[in-house]
């Protein structure tokens, strides 16, 4: 066993440490050589940032939910509905700030919600938030009469403007990524969690309030999903009811794609990150090669099972190489 | 004499370290061969090469007096080889028959359609129950069923494809006195059926009951296989260890006359009255043992002194001062200790590293609100798992191991760690050193006489009596809920505990 160094890297460690990265670079490359003169244009990048921008804001999310074995299928109902709320305040005259800041504290009332009922009803977080998910999106499209909400100020919609070439949004996703790096590197809120993903019952009788993690978790779920809901609404320039609707599916995937275990307890937010960045790439790339929606959809799919599929494989092939 | 087994030179390597390294082991039918060994001694690689898991590096077998080099899990099973597990691999949700015949239920044909014969399975299952002592009804949900029972229907299950050689890994670690006596029972007749059983067992008195040879293994090396008949058990123990272990830890010096109270509770019952008032103090400079059978209301107690599980009434005091203990959180801050019986259950981390598990506790009690404030520091939380493994001997290849990859005592050890590096001040030992080999135990009976030595107070939950009578100061007998009987360590023999112990059912 001593053999067995900290840093000594085999694929399996590879893997798990640049895995995510590895593919991104993969497709980064087949693209550039498929559409060599439109895929890698300055532009283009700025576009693929702006592109992932919803994807990842989400998954920011979504990863706290899958950390503790849970998942949260209403993120993109929230984002709807924080981001027509934000917009009903705008078109009454609110100013732009407490009107952001409201649509953001409504996504954390809903996570409250949705946390209450998790730790009341005992029920699985899939149960859940399958129904509030619903629940939410009727809500949204009550007070908006099914209609979208338009002629939002300038001010509001400059949020997803270019600044030197550069999308805002996605340096908002940036320091989004900047922050949650630190706070699951050095924070014993988050080192909690891990251990609460890990293994439930040891974190309870280690004295982890798992309840209030819970609760805790899907506060952050919703409030990044509210947060992505107003991104949306900005860019859009107009909030629609039915905007987000089955946008789990992406924040889930860029979870998994990006190294979140749907057992709980592992992943980082870096991972998912390139995750979602990978998402708006193949959406971007494929785009640009003309390829319809209805292609997009069963690459996205695809690239789903191959990135876990070969994330099985490969620690396969290294704790039988480790064990020779 | 025909052998069931006979292995020789059996060698095996994993990336460069031997696990195992030319050992010879044999079992002959109608006897308990019993494997001894530290936690690492290399049992378990053994077993697994049995088993089918593992495929030797070198060395070769004969089962059933076929050769063969390796095996795989069907060649195993074919050639008659059944392993009861520590952990048991009964299905909770099936009948105790379906659980017998799982995977080869008898059938018959309706209509020419193939279904399952129940009326033939509950009869063969019956038959085979009679003959394990089993007094259920066949239809029966395992899920139902005491650990013994369980246990039992997995031996049964062995039995039902018709098994030669048995394998136990530890069986008598959850049982109480009364169960282990009828697993005995059960054993002795399977070996007047022929059946060859190899007996995985820490505790050494067990093999003078039970065994009919000894084949001892230190750090994968064989170290001889002798006739139980023959030698006295404490001769084992060097030969496992390499050192002489001191067997019993009690205090050298008499407890002071009017000793200070460290910790008391009063009158604690659970809301589901699995304990109801108890009353009970511990005192400075002295290791307070708690015994009973299962389920008698000591761990459902402490569980409840630690904010586990809610208590209807009661209070706890510490130093005379009360504490008031809402959840497990609110009980580490006020200086309470608990190593729980289940290691995997809810004891450790499985994503976790040695030092990440350990600082676990320590972080909780820097931090504040339930555990949200604060920041990590992985410096020192590093150094703090290195002192507290070299301290404590934990075998590791570093401190970035997963615990759950340890053995069994060092993953106790980490646990250990955790509760000894956030200083608390009462520390709940529920079962220790279950499954824990000997060297180990002796080791963490010192780390509990120093806590005592510093003015901590300890309480050990132990169904070992060896243990309880061999370590503990004071002794405290729970039954049905209730505490029953107390003795001080020298008043104490076994049949005056284990008839507290059932005095009030």
């Amino acid at each position: 066993m001593e053999s067995v160094k900290k840093n000594k890297l085999t694929f399996g460690t590879y893997w798990e440490r640049f895995g995510t990265l590895s593919i991104l670079v993969l497709i980064l490359i087949g693209f550039s050589i498929a559409s060599p003169s439109n895929f890698l244009k300055p532009a283009n990048i700025a576009q693929i940032g702006m592109q992932s921008t919803i994807y990842t804001v989400l998954a920011f999310g979504e990863f706290f939910a899958i950390l503790l074995a849970g998942i949260d299928l209403s993120v993109g109902s929230v984002a709807a509905f924080c981001g027509a709320v934000c917009a009903k305040l705008l078109l009454a005259g609110c100013p732009v700030p407490l009107a952001v800041v409201i649509g953001i504290l409504t996504g954390l009332v809903m996570g409250a919600v949705n946390g209450t009922l998790i730790n009341l009803l005992q029920l699985h977080p899939f149960v859940v938030t399958l129904g509030t998910n619903t629940i939410f999106r009727g809500i949204a499209l009550v007070m908006c009469n099914g209609k979208p909400v338009f002629g939002l100020p300038l001010g509001f919609k400059s949020i997803a403007l270019y600044l030197w070439g550069f999308p805002i949004p996605f340096l908002i996703v940036l320091v989004m990524a900047a922050i949650l790096i630190w706070f699951t590197k050095y924070t014993v809120a988050a080192r909690n969690m891990y251990a609460l993903g890990g293994n439930k019952q040891s974190a309870w009788y280690s004295g982890i309030n798992t309840k209030k993690f819970t609760l805790f978790a899907h506060i952050l779920s919703s409030t990044f999903a509210g947060m992505a809901g107003i991104i949306m609404t900005a860019r859009v320039g107009a909030a629609e009811p039915t905007a987000g609707d089955g946008y789990e599916t992406y924040a889930i995937a860029a979870c998994i794609i990006g190294g979140t275990s749907f057992f709980g307890g592992k992943g980082k937010p870096f991972g998912v990150l390139l995750g979602g960045i990978l998402i708006g790439m193949i959406f971007n790339g494929l785009s640009i090669l003309n390829v319809s929606s209805f292609y997009q959809k069963i690459a996205l799919g695809v690239l789903i099972i191959f990135a876990l599929a070969l994330e099985k494989i490969v620690s396969n092939i290294s704790a039988r190489t480790e064990q020779k | 004499m025909e052998y069931l087994v006979q292995m020789k030179g059996m060698t095996m390597k994993f990336a460069g370290v031997t696990a195992l390294e030319k050992v010879d082991f044999d079992l002959r039918p109608g006897e308990v061969h019993v494997l001894l060994g530290e936690n690492g001694a290399g049992k378990s690689t053994l077993v697994k090469i049995l088993s089918g898991i593992n495929h030797p590096t070198e060395g070769e077998m004969t089962i059933g007096g076929k050769p063969f080099t390796s095996l795989t899990p069907n060649m195993s099973k074919e050639n008659g080889i059944a392993i009861i597990y520590q952990e048991l691999s009964v299905i909770d949700e099936l009948s105790i028959a379906e659980n017998l015949y799982v995977g080869k239920l008898p059938t018959k044909r309706v209509l020419g359609i193939p279904q399952v014969d129940y009326t033939t399975m509950y009869a063969k299952a019956r038959e085979l129950m009679d003959r394990m002592g089993i007094h259920r009804k066949p239809e029966t949900l395992v899920q139902d069923l005491s650990i013994s029972e369980k246990q039992m229907v997995e031996i049964a299950k062995a039995l039902a494809v018709n098994a030669r050689i048995l394998i136990m890994d530890e069986p008598t670690s959850s049982l109480s006195v009364e169960e282990t006596d009828n697993l005995f029972k059960i054993i002795r007749q399977l070996k007047q059926d022929g059946i060859g059983i190899i007996y995985i067992s820490h505790k050494l008195k067990e093999i003078k009951q039970i065994g009919d040879r000894v084949t001892v293994l230190k750090d994968g090396k064989y170290m001889g296989t002798v006739d139980v008949e023959t030698v006295e058990v404490e001769d084992l123990v060097p030969m496992m260890v390499g050192r002489k272990v001191q067997e019993r830890f009690l205090r050298t010096t008499p407890i002071e006359q009017n000793p200070e109270v460290v910790f008391s509770v009063k009158n604690l019952t659970r809301r589901d009255r699995k304990a109801r008032d108890i009353s009970f103090d511990v005192y400075r400079g002295e290791i307070l043992g708690l015994a009973g059978l299962i389920g008698a209301g000591r761990s459902e107690t402490m569980e409840g002194i630690f904010g586990v599980q809610p208590i209807s009434s009661g209070e706890v005091y510490l130093h005379g001062k009360k504490l008031h203990i809402t959840d497990p959180y609110s009980a580490l801050k006020q200086g309470i200790a608990f190593v729980t019986e289940n290691r995997r259950e809810t004891g450790f981390f499985q994503n976790f590293e040695i030092w990440k598990e350990i600082s676990v506790t320590t972080n909780l009690k820097k931090s504040t609100a339930g555990g949200f404030t604060g920041f990590t520091n992985e410096k020192e939380e590093r150094e703090q798992a290195e002192v507290y493994s070299k301290k404590l001997r934990t075998k590791c290849s570093s401190i970035d191991q997963m615990t759950v990859n340890l053995s069994g005592g060092n993953q106790q050890k980490v646990i250990v760690s955790k509760w000894l590096a956030v200083d608390s001040d009462v520390f709940i030992f529920d079962e220790p050193t279950k499954g824990i080999d000997v060297g180990a135990k002796s080791e963490i009976y010192q780390i509990m006489r120093d806590m005592v030595d510093a003015g901590k107070g300890v309480i050990m939950v132990t169904s070992d009596m060896a243990e309880l009578l061999g370590v503990c100061d004071r002794i405290i007998v729970f039954s049905n809920g209730q505490i029953t009987a107390e003795f001080m360590n020298a008043d104490a023999t076994e049949e005056k505990v284990l008839y507290a112990a059932v005095a009030a059912y």
